[in-house]
């Protein structure tokens, strides 16, 4: 009997050590997890840049890389607001209407074909204030009336192209005319694109928020569990407006940039960056449940996405499979990343 | 002091009765789709009388169609919890496929496109099921490959049917009380999910998933079959509507009728009462829904707001509607 009892002890002595063991490997495994996505994205990355320039050898000149930085700058730009909100687990699907309500807005208001009033910097200010109160009435919907994100940014879509179409009207089309201005996006400073530096100030605030800030830790808190962060009381309120906000006023200046870019103003100037951003953010690892990934990750998406379609069409293929590439590719990388993780009592939405 | 008494349980007596009426045939959410129609098309009879008499309605019915087939196929999918942003490009792509096969196999033709479409829709749902990744992103990914999957078979341009449309296209030309054919399909098809989900197994095991997953495993729910023929009913509904797109148009294209359906139909199956988390959804309220979001242009023109705010009525509807019908309590988390 005392045999027994004892026996049983040294089993259950035994068990706790084999769990601790168990543990720390998974906690081991999980380390290694987290810095496997962002090498493993890298590591495309680079193959990617390798087999395209063996395929054409304009692809590795230093051009073409200025050509890429130019044309990965907005979705960069507007890709940054994106991960903040799916960080807090909603989605943001406006991003093009209110690249169209703020590009029409700015073109406008500066010196442009159809005359009126030139504003110059005001301009910025206005347009970026119509992207405020964009993204500030859908944070407000979203939180107080409680209508899901989707829902809410699915409408302010369709609000903020509606506001494009109306300020362009019946009129023609209105053209820059800003000697300084138009081309500024492509032309060069200390070896890489305006945009592109534009580009980079954006990544590098939006992480400064992220990391250093109460909105930044408020949202990665929200998106893990946002009982918890209200029983803690903490302002999940204001951040998840603040984030929206955010989020607009970045989707305007991408919407501002790209119609410089383009040189006229088009209420579908945002038209296909949605399907860029989103894809970008879920391939770089951020958690569509929000709560996990951050804006690096999000730089590695947009890069492997932008390098993808310049390579392809260097190599000479057709761009009607180009939205085919960036979805095999999305498909797979949310399949990679999920595959470790799939138990039968695993939910998935 | 009886005296009141007995007035305030009189009055009180019919209120209460009036709201378990209201629970029994489904709640607010049931019947505030109806109401939400109703009220739209009453302001459009007022202000424009004429419109309702010369047959508007079948107007509005028959421009619902393909956006009332593809709404049932996402209420199916929304209802277990998952979205399905790939629909409409199915539905797109089984247009084209149809347009390009009507000339050699003829009859076999809708057949071969119905066919695809609901596989199309179970792979979607066998990733979703046997991977566990996001509906979201997954149906964004396979949204692209379908797209250039259309823009490939189309080589780009217009198909026109080259021969044997004639029977297709009487599911348009022909019709019950001047409403075509392909919005009967679409009643059709409502009813028969609708008894889907009230009478049978499946269906109860589908609302089952979209209420409480991990409640629904724990029951011996089949979570991963049902998600899976959740998809393939969306995947047949897309190809209905790609059939009701060549009825209507005899062509199809990648940037034609029916290449930017996605947007209102997930709206259309919204404002018709379901859930966008899962759980909740009426497909017969849903033809409502489709009504509404085909109105909804038609209104904005009858109340004489000019065609350029059109789209910005439209978002406004939406979250209007959506923000009026949603069942929510007070502390629950919406994302």
């Amino acid at each position: 009997m005392v045999h027994k009892v004892l026996a049983e002890q040294v089993a259950g002595g035994m068990n706790t050590t084999a769990i601790r063991i168990r543990e720390s490997g998974i906690e081991r495994r999980a380390r290694f997890r987290g810095l496997a996505e962002p090498l493993s994205l890298l590591a495309a990355l680079v193959v990617l840049i390798g087999v395209f320039s063996l395929f054409n050898e304009r692809f590795l000149t230093a051009s073409n890389l200025q050509n890429v930085l130019t044309q990965s700058a907005i979705p960069l730009i507007v890709a940054v607001g994106a991960t903040l909100v799916i960080l807090l687990g909603s989605i943001d699907l406006s991003v093009e209407g209110v690249m169209g309500a703020t590009g029409m807005t700015w073109i406008l208001l500066s010196a442009n074909s159809r005359g009126g009033a030139d504003l110059g910097p005001w301009a910025w200010v206005i347009a970026l204030g119509v992207a405020l109160v964009l993204g500030v009435a859908s944070g407000l919907i979203f939180t107080a009336l409680k209508v899901p994100s989707f829902i809410v940014t699915l409408g302010m879509w369709y609000i903020g192209l509606g506001i494009a179409t109306m300020l362009y009207g019946t009129d023609l089309l209105p053209r820059l005319e800003d000697e300084a201005l138009s081309g500024w996006t492509s032309r060069i400073t200390l070896g890489l694109p305006n945009s592109f530096w534009v580009a980079l100030l954006v990544i590098g605030l939006g992480i400064l928020v992220l990391r250093s800030t109460r909105i930044g830790r408020v949202t990665l808190a929200i998106g893990n569990s946002e009982t918890i962060v209200r029983s803690a009381g903490l302002p999940a309120f204001r951040v998840k407006v603040a984030v929206f906000a955010i989020a607009a006023v970045l989707s305007g200046l991408g919407g501002i940039l790209a119609t410089v870019q383009l040189d006229i103003g088009s209420p579908t100037v945002g038209s296909g960056v949605l399907f860029i951003v989103i894809p970008a953010v879920v391939i770089g690892g951020t958690h569509l449940g929000g709560g996990k990934g951050g804006i690096l990750r999000t730089v590695l998406g947009v890069f492997l996405l932008t390098i993808l379609n310049n390579g392809l069409i260097l190599s000479g293929v057709e761009s009607s499979y180009q939205s085919a590439v960036t979805g095999v590719i999305l498909v797979a990388a949310i399949v990679f990343a999920a595959w470790s993780q799939r138990d039968r009592l695993r939910v998935a939405k | 002091m009886t005296k009141t008494d007995n007035e305030t349980t009189k009055i009180a007596v019919p209120t209460r009765r009036r709201l378990q009426a209201v629970k029994r045939i489904g709640g607010w959410h049931a019947i505030g789709p109806i109401v939400i129609f109703l009220v739209i098309l009453l302001v459009v009879a007022i202000l424009t009388p004429a419109f309702i008499g010369s047959g508007g309605l079948a107007i509005i019915a028959s421009s619902s169609a393909p956006i009332l087939l593809l709404a049932l196929g996402q209420a199916m999918v929304l209802n277990v919890g998952s979205i399905d942003l790939s629909n409409a490009a199915i539905g797109l792509l089984g247009a084209i496929l149809l347009a390009l096969t009507l000339g050699p196999v003829a009859g076999l033709s809708p057949l071969i496109v119905l066919l695809a479409t609901t596989a199309f829709g179970a792979v979607n749902g066998l990733i979703l099921a046997y991977a566990q990744v996001p509906s979201f992103a997954l149906t964004l990914g396979t949204l692209g490959i379908f797209q250039a999957a259309a823009l490939v078979a189309s080589n780009r341009t217009t198909v026109y049917v080259a021969s044997n449309g004639e029977s297709v296209r009487s599911l348009y030309e022909s019709g019950i009380a001047n409403v075509p054919m392909t919005f009967w399909m679409g009643v059709l098809l409502a009813v028969a999910l609708w008894a889907l989900l009230r009478y049978t197994r499946i269906g109860r095991g589908m609302t089952a998933i979209g209420k409480n997953e991990s409640a629904a495993i724990f029951s011996a729910v089949r979570t991963r079959s049902l998600k899976v023929l959740a998809f393939a009913l969306s995947g047949f509904a897309a190809g209905l509507a790609g059939i009701a797109i060549i009825a209507q148009a005899g062509s199809a294209s990648p940037t034609g009728l029916g290449s930017d359906l996605l947007l209102p139909a997930i709206a259309a199956a919204l404002i018709g009462g379901t859930s966008i988390s899962g759980g909740v959804v009426n497909p017969l309220t849903v033809i409502f829904g489709a009504l509404t979001v085909a109105l909804v242009p038609i209104a904005t023109t009858a109340v004489g707001i000019e065609a350029q705010a059109q789209s910005l009525v439209y978002g406004a509807v939406i979250i209007a509607v959506v923000a009026l019908t949603m069942s929510r309590n007070k502390s629950s988390i919406v994302k």
